[in-house]
Order: C-alpha cells, then structure tokens, then sequence
C-alpha cells in the first residue's frame, strides 16, 4: 500500500530519465533527418561509422574534455580554499556565504551575457585595462587559442560556491578534537591540512568531483550564450554538438549518437575518477 | 592571520561580487560613456536601459512573470510527488532503499542537457509546446532524484515512535501525514522548494526548445535571445539592464532563503 | 481485563528476533520484562501493540482474539521510551489530537484533555510546547495520552530512562499509583533490574528472545532458574566458583562470611559503599566479591565461606539450575 506512493515519482524519472536513453539508443541506428523527411528508417549503425570519422565530434570530445578537467580541477582548488575560509569563526561570515552563493544561483544565460560584456573587445573592462598598461588587443572573444579559458573562468565562477558548500558540510563533520589531539601530538597546523583535513574531506571531495565533473561535461547554456560555439568551433561542446545537429541541422538521429557517446565518455570519465579515489586510499593506506 | 583573513575575505567577495557590480555599472551607463569611458562626458549617467527593456515588447516583466509560472507550478509539482515518495521510499527494506538511493544519485548527477531531445519529441507528441505550466513536468522530473532524496533523508531523521505515537492514537496513513509528519519536515521542504525554484528559474535548454511564442519565454531564454538577436540598438547598455533585472529577484530569493539554501544544498551532500 | 500472549513468535529474515513466548498478565498486574538489550523486550512489546505483526503464536487483550487487530482498536496505552510527544504541537494539542481523529467533539474533548491535565498537575503547562518542557514532565504529559486512550493494556517502554537518577526514584511511587490504579494489566519494559523490582509484581527475564525465568522479585533473587538469571538478578554480581564435576557453585556477594575456616583470600581493594563495603578477593577458586557491613575492618588476608542453604548450583553445559 505504502509502496504505491512510489508510482508517480517513480513513473515520472523513468519517463524523463529513462525513457530518453532508450530512445537515443534507438535513433541512434536509425537515420531521421530533414533528409528522411523527419522519418526514422534503420541504417545499419551508419550514424556510428559516422561519428567515429567525424573530425567535429572528435575536436569537439578534446574540447569538452579540456574544459571539464580544467574548470573542475580549478573549482575544486578554490572550493576548498573558500570552505577552509568560512568553516573558521568570524564575524559576518553568514553574509559572506550568502554573497559567494549568488554566483550559483543566477541563471547561466544571465551571466553568460555579462562575461560577453566583459571580456568584449574593444570596450570591456579586461581590453580597458590591457590598453591602459600598453598591451595589444587581447581579442579574447575572438581568438581560438584563447577563447576557451574565457568560458572556463565563467564557468568557474559560477559554479565553485557549490563545491565549496559540499566541502564546507564535510569540514563541518570533522570533530575539532582531531585537531587538538593532533597539536597535543605536536603537530603543525599546517600539517594538519593534509594529515586530517583532506583525508577525512575524501568522500566529500569525491562527491563534489563527480558532481562536477558530470555538469561540466554536459555544459551548454553558458557556451552557447556566451560563444556560440566560437570562434572557429574552438569552443563547441559536445551537448552543443548535439544541439545543433538537432535543431539547426535537424538530424535527430545523428544528434541522438552523439548524446549518447557523450553520455558513455561521461561513465567512463566517472569510473576513472572513483577509480583513481580507490587507488589513492589505497596508496596511503600502504603508506601507513 | 587576522589581517590575512580579512585579505582573503575581500578577495573572496571581489571575486563574487565584481562581475554582478560591473553588470550594474554598465546597465546605467550612457553609450558614449560605455564607448570611451575614460574620457569626459556631459552624461555619463542614464536609466535608458532600463527604460527600453521595460518598454519593449514584450516588456521585460513579462518574463519574470513568466518565470514565476513556471517556477511555482513546477516546485509544487515536485513536493507534491516526491513527498509521498520520500515518505514510502523511508519505510521500505534497506536493500530496496540502497538502491533506490543509487539510482536516484546517478539521475541527480545526470547532465541533463542530454535530454533535451527526447524530451522535446515527448512535448511534440503530447502537444506541450508553448505551454508554461507544461514546463512543470520536465521540471519536477529533473528535479525529482535530488527532491526525493533530500525528503528522505528528512523522514528517517525522525524518530520512528512518533508515527507510532500517531498510530496509536489512531490516525491513518493520510492523517499522520498530514497532521505529524509533514509538519515536522518542513525544514527540508522548505529546502528543497527553494532548490526547485530556483532549478527551474535557472533552466535554460528544456525551456529553449519547448516555448518559442516570444511572449511566453522564461528569464533565461529571454536573456539568452537578447544575446542573440539586434532588437535593442544600443547593445550592452540594454543587455546589462536586463541582466541586473534578472540577477534581482534571485539576489533577493538568496539572501532571504540563504538557510535553506545553504542546508538543502549540504544535507543532500552529507546524507548521501 | 487481562492479556495473554501464546506461543508468539516473530522473525526477521530467518532469524527469530522472539520465539515460543508464552506469557499471561493478570488484571491490575504490572509485568516487566527485563533482558539485556537485543534480547527481544522491545519486540514484544511492539507485537502487543500492534506495532508490529507476529509470524505465529496469538495475543489476547480482555478475552478477545487481537492478533490481527489494528493498533488504535486493540486500545492500548503506550508510554514510549523518548515518549513521542510530537514536537510540533502544544501540549494541548498533543493530548487532543488522538480524540479529534477518532471523532470525538470539540466540547467533549476540551473535557476530557482538560480533566486529564489536571489529573497530572499540567494545567499550567496546556500551552507550551514539549521542548519547553523538563524530562518529568514529558514523561506526565505521555502518560496523560496514554491515560486519555481509556486503554485496556498499558504499555511501558523504558519510560524512565530519559530521566536522571534522582527524578526515577521520585517518580516511581507515582507513575506505580497511576497506572496501578485502573484494573489494567501493566507491560513494563526496562534493563534496569532495580527499577523492574520496584515497579512490578512479576518479572519476566529475557534472553534471546526466550523468556529465561517469570516470577516475582524475591523468586528470582532467592531462587535462580539459570545461570544467567542468577548473573543477571543481584547486584554486585553473584559469584560463580569453577566448575566441579559439572556443576557450577554461585554464592551471592552479601553471603559470603568471614570466618575462622574457609577459602583462603588475598584482599585486592575495597569499594565503600555507605552502608556496606564491597571486597574484591583473590583467591585460589577464582576472584571474589564480598559485601559486609561497613564498620569491619579487614585485614590483607582473611578466610570466608557461606551458609549451605545460600549456595545455587547450576549445571555446567546446560546453565539451568541443578
């Protein structure tokens, strides 16, 4: 009788979860374009040969690649330097929290926007002040080489509040008499950063990596707003990849091979990380 | 260390707050001024920003009206459903929990950005497009693993014998529910609402696809079309506006439920 | 009005958490059932509830058949172990909520919870909230909702153990004259053999599930069924001498006597205790404990033995009495 609360809810994520995997899984052996007249008709795993000659698929898979290890591996720096900062007592912490917080909750699109302002050349402020001390023109927005680092900055400001609160509860759970038994032990603070603080934060950093990882993997609104994909498809994602081949190229069933390769690149991306977690507890552990 | 501290502190607000001040700065800056702000100008200040946002067409409210639509609809949708779930899922067997908590993890981390398609075909098939409140459904889906697990976690922090008590005293399923057990979750509902809300306030690519009639677009996407398209002259001036107009209610929403933020956010964390 | 349990059984899995559980109260008894934790106390008294549903065997509330009854039919006054107050509603409201799902009256309520809160000396406290509340007088307010059910079983899940020393001993006599009062039978469920003895008429002691030995206080302290009953009644602890030819000799603490011929001891220390003094003995059988007056002085070395009629022997594999 209780169990019957579950249905909806249950119903409703295999629906919107669920559903769309099977369905990618299905179009992705079958052709449905403009070409087909927005009909499926199987095409004996041709989307697939396809994707693996694909040059933009490929460039596309370093590029999201690239962005998520570097924008995660920043986020989490910082993440746990901002938590660090706020597990101390201080007054007005509770108003610095809420400030750090509003990065997180605005939409991407609406700063997505902003850091297009920002980063504009010739009138925003970065090109202002490369100017003002002599620099060139940095062209930010409209060089290849550069052009990514812009989306990976936006992307980590708007998303390090919400690792560092993961990893602020984790701080939170550690008990202060591990540190005191450890300076009775004659250890040094900065010790302790390492020797208690990290290994007990592990689960937590793991959460928050994976969390990460996932999202970052799949970013979209901010490139699409803020890029386009561009300059020269320097910044295209993989989800935008897929995006347009739905909706601009409207090749639904080449849009469904590429979300789903990306969804499998993600697993195998996780597993590394949890994999790489084990190893690491098991190297200290032989340290020990 | 104190004055080390302090350091750290005003890097840390410089850093979340400077992007949001030079939106602010900009949105009631003059074009002149925008263009060469280093020179002098007669007026360097201006609310023509604002001005034309809000007297465009659609005006720019309708947007955040919009936004609140969905927002609403889709946060009740969401509690409505996973609060019984939650509810059922805190009585079942360890072994089904575990699993059920799995599951729900691996869809809460799933980038859902990768839905969008099939997702987008269920709205054509089911005639949902251009349809605020139909947004509701993709929302409290998408919201669901994380609400459900959050509300889960709520119910098993409460001791079993007071839905005993309740049982004993005679009150049936529905009625201890109603009178006992809601009541004394309300922290965590309140949390997770706020998630919600703001999930939905924020989400961009379901809403993308879904609505294209102009005077139905949420925030986001209206922002995001803005970006892409020429109806305002001057560009950045009327583009800073709008975002300052979009930062503030959730500026607002922030610092209001900065608890529950705060508490949804690590719970889910902590007990997951 | 009595309650009986027959053959009750309930399992998890395939391990049986209660088994074969045959127990009677009679009308206006108090029966406590004390055991270890884990030993099953807790799950009886859930099963007698309706809490939780028994695999075999049956209850008997008032000479009706309840096993498959539902909780608020079998009426039951239940007073929990944190007493599940809910947190959320005032005092009033907490001892009006049962009455107002079951249908009763606005007035007839009022009259009711108001004439129950007096009852308890709560008057004064209608308004608050159970956290504005002491321990005591939780544990007043659960026992008004468990006296507002008009039960035919009261319940008692370790109702004291939330609360400090002193307060137990004052709240005993009355918690025992209010629940005693009625002609319902008495369930209580507590680890703490002092307040088992004060509070009960009988005691079951549990062990694994098994009742090990029923009887009143002074048959279990006099008169052990088991090894584990004689090491589980008494305070300090019975001693037990190593094993002879099978059989296992326990002599409480308190008679054991000094005297001129005997086992030899080596005192190792002593705890004062007030009234009386507690040994600690080396000796050749084994470590001793003795009580004995306090006034004695007692030398390094000293000789005890003990009146015959105060040994128990118990079988050595078996543990039951010998």
């Amino acid at each position: 009788m209780i169990q019957l609360l579950l249905i909806p809810a249950a119903l409703l994520i295999a629906l919107v979860f669920g559903l769309p995997l099977v369905r990618y899984s299905w179009l992705s052996f079958h052709a449905d374009s403009v070409l087909t007249g927005l009909v499926a008709i199987p095409n004996h795993g041709a989307n697939w040969l396809r994707l693996l000659h694909d040059q933009r698929f490929w460039q596309d898979t370093y590029q999201t690649a690239r962005f998520a290890t570097v924008s995660v591996s920043l986020e989490l720096l910082l993440a746990i330097a901002i938590a660090l900062l706020l597990d101390q007592r201080w007054r007005g912490r509770g108003v610095v929290r809420a400030i750090s917080l509003l990065p997180w909750a605005l939409p991407t699109t609406v700063m997505a926007l902003g850091w297009r302002w920002i980063f504009n050349t010739p009138y925003g402020p970065i090109e202002q002040f490369a100017e003002l001390i002599g620099l060139q023109p940095l062209n930010i927005l409209s060089n290849p080489n550069i052009t990514w680092l812009a989306t990976v900055v936006g992307d980590v400001w708007k998303t390090t509040p919400f690792a560092a609160l993961i990893l602020l509860a984790g701080l939170q759970t550690i008990p202060n008499d591990l540190y005191e038994a450890f300076y009775l032990e004659g250890g040094h603070p900065r010790a302790a950063l390492f020797q208690i603080t990290l290994p007990l934060l592990q689960p937590y950093l793991l959460l928050s990596l994976l969390f990460r990882l996932a999202q970052a993997f799949g970013i979209f609104d901010l490139i699409q707003v803020m890029t386009g994909g561009g300059p020269a498809g320097s910044t295209e994602s993989l989800a935008l990849y897929a995006y347009l081949n739905a909706m601009r190229f409207l090749d639904f069933g080449y849009s469904a091979t590429v979300m789903i390769s990306g969804f499998l690149l993600l697993v195998l991306a996780c597993l590394l990380v949890w994999l790489i977690f084990q190893q690491a507890s098991h190297w200290r552990e032989a340290i020990k | 260390m104190m004055r080390q501290r302090k350091l750290w502190i005003t890097v840390l607000l410089l850093w979340s707050l400077a992007p949001l001040l030079w939106q602010l700065y900009t949105s009631f800056c003059t074009h002149e001024a925008l263009l060469q702000p280093l020179a002098e100008h007669n007026q360097r200040w201006t609310l023509d920003n604002y001005r034309q946002v809000l007297t465009a067409n659609p005006p720019f409210w309708r947007y955040l009206l919009n936004s609140v639509i969905v927002g609403i609809g889709s946060t009740s949708l969401t509690l409505l459903i996973a609060i019984p779930a939650a509810y059922s899922l805190s009585k079942v067997s360890q072994n089904v929990a575990r699993v059920a908590k799995f599951i729900l993890l691996g869809a809460a981390l799933f980038p859902y950005v990768l839905l969008f398609l099939a997702l987008l075909e269920l709205a054509r098939s089911f005639n949902l497009g251009n349809n605020l409140l139909a947004l509701s459904f993709p929302y409290a889906g998408l919201s669901m693993p994380l609400a459900v697990l959050l509300l889960l976690s709520a119910f098993r922090d409460l001791p079993s014998e007071l839905e005993e008590a309740a049982r004993l005293e005679g009150l049936d399923l529905w009625q201890r529910l109603r009178w006992v057990l809601i009541p004394l979750i309300g922290p965590a509902t309140a949390s997770t609402a706020i998630l919600v809300f703001l999930f939905s306030w924020n989400e961009y690519p379901i809403a993308l696809t879904w609505i294209s009639r102009a005077d139905l677009l949420t925030l986001p996407v209206a922002i995001a079309r803005i970006a892409g398209s020429s109806v305002y002259s001057i560009p950045y001036g009327a583009y800073a506006a709008a975002t300052v107009l979009g930062a503030l209610p959730l500026l607002l929403l922030v610092l209001i439920f900065q608890r529950q933020i705060v508490s949804g956010l690590t719970q889910g964390a902590i007990k997951g | 009005m009595n309650l009986i349990l027959q053959n009750i059984g309930r399992r998890f899995g395939s391990k049986w958490i209660v088994r074969h559980l045959d127990l009677e109260v009679g009308e206006g008894e108090c029966l406590a059932l004390l055991g270890p934790s884990g030993c099953g106390k807790s799950t009886t008294l859930r099963l007698i509830a309706g809490l939780d549903q028994p695999n075999e065997g049956s209850i008997t509330i008032a000479g009706e058949d309840v096993t498959t009854v539902s909780p608020v039919d079998r009426r039951i006054g239940m007073v929990f172990q944190s007493y599940a107050l809910f947190p959320h509603l005032t005092v009033f409201a907490n001892l009006a909520l049962g009455l107002q799902v079951r249908g009763i009256a606005a007035s007839d309520r009022k009259r009711r919870v108001a004439s129950v809160l007096a009852l308890m000396q709560l008057e004064d406290l209608a308004e608050r909230h159970p956290a504005e509340l002491s321990g005591g007088q939780r544990q007043r307010v659960a026992l008004a909702r468990a006296l507002l059910r008009d039960p035919l079983v009261y319940l008692l899940d370790e109702p004291m153990s939330n609360l400090d020393a002193q307060l137990r001993e004052d709240l005993r006599p009355q918690l025992r004259h209010l629940i005693l009062k009625g002609s319902q039978p008495v369930v209580y469920v507590t680890h703490d053999q002092h307040e088992a003895m004060a509070m009960a008429h009988r005691i079951a002691v549990m062990r694994d599930g098994k009742i090990e030995q029923i009887g009143t206080p002074q048959e279990l302290y006099h008169n052990p069924s088991s090894l584990f009953v004689a090491s589980f009644i008494g305070r300090p602890q019975i001693n037990l001498l190593p094993a002879e030819s099978g059989i296992i000799k326990a002599i409480r603490p308190e008679h054991l006597q000094l005297s001129s011929e005997g086992i030899p001891c080596r005192l190792v220390y002593k705890e004062w205790l007030g009234t009386s003094q507690l040994l600690i003995l080396e000796s050749n059988r084994g470590p001793l404990r003795m009580l004995c007056a306090s006034e004695i002085s007692i030398p390094e070395t000293i000789k005890i033995n003990w009146p015959p009629e105060k040994e128990h022997q118990f079988d050595a594999s078996s543990g039951e009495r010998y």
